[in-house]
C-alpha cells in the first residue's frame, strides 16, 4: 500500500520547530491494552512485568495507562502533541519487540506516516542567490555592437578536408625547408 | 396432521442446515449495511473531550507536563495556571444546581497570572529582537513583537505543548484566546517557581523559534523604500543614490526582466540590486535590498536562538526609530558571536 494512491505524500517536517529551541518527545499518552490470561498477550505481559517501570523511568513526559481487557487482542494506542492517536496490535508480541515498537513510537513526531518525495527538505533552496539571466553574465557584453559579427560565428567549426589538407602540404613544405637547409649546412662543413 | 407438521419442521430444519454449511454468514453484510445506515442518520460525532476516557488520571497528566518541558513547577501554580474563570463559575453554577448553597472549589484563576506572563513575554521577545536585531528600526521589531505575541502564534505553540487536554475551562472544544491566555499564565507561574531565567530560556525555546524559518519582512516592510532611502542616506551626508539600468531580457515581452542597481553618487559604489518586470518595479526592490542590506535582515542572517537572559539588552534600550535612523548614531551593541565568545571564556 505504498502507492502514492493511497499513502499521502510530503516532505520530511517537525511540529513546533522541535529541536531548535528544545526537543519535547511528541508522545504525550500511551495506553496498553492486553488480557491478563491469553496466550497472545504473554509478550505484552512480560513487557510490564519487566521493563514497563525503566521506561516508565526514561519517559517522564508520556503518561501510561494499564488497561486489562478479559479475552481480548493485546494493543497500545499512542498519542501525540499534535492530537494524532495511533492503534498499533501487539498480537503474540515478545517483550523484546514490545521494548522496539514502543521505542519507534516515542521517537516519532506524531505526523501521519507518509511517502517522502525526498529525505530532506529547506525553505531556502539556493545558498548563492535564485539564478537570473544575469547570472554570470559575461561584462564584456554590456558594451557590445549587436549584430556583432565575432558572436554571430557557430561556436565550433570543423575543418573541411581541403582545409586540412593543404594544412599538410603546407607543414611538409616546411620540414622540406628544413631539411634542405640542414643538408646544405653540413656539406658547407665538409 | 401432528406427523405432517414434525416433518415439516425436520424438513425446514434439514434446509437451515444445509444452508448454515456455506463458508460465510449470509447474515452479516445486511446486518453491517443495516448499522452503517442507522449510524449516517446519527450525523458525524461529535468530539468528546478525553477526560471522559476511563483511562485519565489528571494528576499523572499534569505530572508529565511538566516533565515534558523539562521545567519544575510549583504544582498549585500550575494548577491555577491552567484553570479558567470560566470553570469555576460553571461548576459553582453545578454545585449550587444540586442544592449546595455556599459552593467552595478551593480553586483560584490565572487571571492575574494572565497579566503577568503577558508582560513577561513581552518584555523578553522585545529585547532578544534588540539584541539580535539591532540596526533593524524599532517599527520592525514591533512588527515582529506583534507577531510572535498575537492569538494565533501563542494559542499554536499552546497547543503543540499540551495544553488543551488540561486546561479547566467551561468551553470545549478549548479556544484560541483560551489557549494563548494558558501560556502566558503558565509563563508566569514558571517565573514564580523557577525564576526569570528559567522562564525567559521556555520564552526563547518555545515562543522566540517561531520566527526560525520565516521570512522577517512579511511582519514589517516600509512603505515608500525610495524616498526613505535617500532620506536616510542623507541624514548621513550622501547624496541620494543614483539607479541605473545594468541588465534587461526578454523587454516588450510578457516575462520581461529588469535588472536595477543602485549606485552613490560619490565614490559609485553599488548599495542595492533589484529585478522587476518594469523599471520602476525593479528601481523599487533596489531600494528594498539596499534598505535591508542597511538594516541587516538580508535573506540570509542567521539568528541566534541560544542567548540566555543576561545576555540581552536592557529592558529601556530601544532600537533607533525610522525618523532618525542613521549610521552613524547606531547604538554599539555586541554582536552574538562576540556573545558566545564573552560566554565560553566565562565558562573556561
Amino acid at each position: 500500500m505504498s502507492s502514492s494512491r493511497f499513502t499521502p505524500r510530503g516532505f520530511p517536517r517537525v511540529p513546533l520547530q522541535n529541536g531548535i529551541g528544545r526537543y519535547i518527545c511528541q508522545l504525550k499518552r500511551v495506553t496498553l491494552r492486553f488480557c491478563k490470561s491469553s496466550g497472545s498477550s504473554r509478550g505484552i505481559r512480560d513487557f510490564i512485568e519487566t521493563d514497563l517501570v525503566s521506561f516508565a523511568q526514561d519517559h517522564p513526559g508520556t503518561a501510561l495507562y494499564l488497561k486489562p481487557r478479559r479475552h481480548k487482542s493485546p494493543s497500545f494506542v499512542a498519542e501525540y502533541l499534535n492530537g494524532e492517536r495511533e492503534v498499533i496490535s501487539c498480537h503474540n508480541f515478545t517483550a523484546q519487540q514490545m521494548v522496539k515498537w514502543l521505542n519507534l513510537y516515542t521517537t516519532r513526531s506524531g505526523i501521519p506516516l507518509m511517502r517522502y518525495v525526498k529525505m530532506w527538505h529547506t525553505e531556502c533552496p539556493s545558498i548563492q542567490g535564485v539564478w537570473s539571466p544575469f547570472t554570470n553574465k559575461d561584462p564584456a557584453l554590456n558594451i557590445t555592437q549587436f549584430p556583432s559579427e565575432m558572436l554571430s560565428r557557430p561556436v565550433w567549426e570543423e575543418k573541411s578536408a581541403t582545409e586540412e589538407l593543404v594544412e599538410m602540404i603546407n607543414k611538409q613544405k616546411i620540414s622540406d625547408e628544413n631539411n634542405d637547409d640542414i643538408q646544405k649546412v653540413q656539406a658547407a662543413h665538409v | 396432521m401432528l406427523t405432517l407438521r414434525t416433518t415439516n419442521r425436520v424438513l425446514k430444519v434439514l434446509k437451515t442446515a444445509q444452508k448454515c454449511e456455506q463458508s460465510f454468514h449470509r447474515w452479516l453484510a445486511p446486518t453491517l449495511r443495516e448499522l452503517k445506515r442507522r449510524k449516517d442518520i446519527q450525523g458525524p460525532e461529535k468530539p468528546v473531550h478525553r477526560k471522559t476516557f476511563l483511562e485519565w488520571n489528571y494528576d499523572t497528566e499534569i505530572y508529565a507536563f511538566s516533565k515534558r518541558l523539562g521545567e519544575e513547577f510549583n504544582n498549585d501554580l500550575l494548577q491555577q495556571a491552567l484553570t479558567e474563570r470560566s470553570y469555576i463559575i460553571r461548576e459553582e453554577e453545578r454545585q449550587k444546581n444540586v442544592g449546595i448553597e455556599q459552593p467552595t472549589l478551593n480553586l483560584s484563576d490565572n487571571k492575574e497570572l494572565v497579566s503577568k506572563g503577558s508582560d513577561f513575554i513581552d518584555d523578553i521577545v522585545k529585547r532578544y529582537l534588540r539584541t539580535v536585531l539591532p540596526r533593524l528600526p524599532e517599527e520592525g521589531i514591533i512588527g515582529i513583537h506583534k507577531y510572535l505575541t498575537s492569538i494565533e502564534t501563542l494559542s499554536h505553540v499552546s497547543f503543540h505543548i499540551g495544553t488543551s487536554e488540561l486546561i479547566l475551562c467551561a468551553e470545549f472544544p478549548v479556544e484560541k484566546p483560551t489557549l494563548s491566555n494558558v501560556l502566558k499564565s503558565i509563563i508566569a507561574a514558571l517565573i514564580e517557581s523557577s525564576g526569570d531565567s528559567r522562564a525567559a530560556l521556555f520564552v526563547r525555546d518555545f515562543i522566540i523559534t517561531q520566527i526560525a524559518d520565516k521570512d522577517l519582512h512579511q511582519f514589517w516592510e516600509p512603505e515608500e523604500p525610495i524616498k526613505l532611502l535617500s532620506e536616510i542616506l542623507a541624514r548621513d551626508g550622501i547624496q541620494s543614490p543614483e539607479p541605473r539600468l545594468i541588465g534587461c531580457s526578454g523587454k516588450n515581452t510578457i516575462l520581461a526582466c529588469f535588472r536595477v542597481g543602485l549606485y552613490t553618487p560619490d565614490n559609485k559604489r553599488m548599495i542595492g540590486l533589484g529585478f522587476g518586470e518594469t523599471v520602476d518595479i525593479a528601481h523599487e526592490m533596489a531600494a528594498r535590498d539596499s534598505l535591508r542590506q542597511l538594516f541587516g535582515t538580508l535573506d540570509n542572517i542567521l539568528l541566534p536562538f541560544n542567548l540566555k537572559l543576561d545576555q540581552l539588552c536592557a529592558s529601556s534600550v530601544k532600537n533607533l526609530f525610522l525618523n532618525e535612523w542613521s549610521q552613524k548614531t547606531l547604538p554599539f551593541r555586541p554582536t552574538h558571536f562576540e556573545l558566545r565568545q564573552a560566554k565560553e571564556i566565562s565558562s573556561n
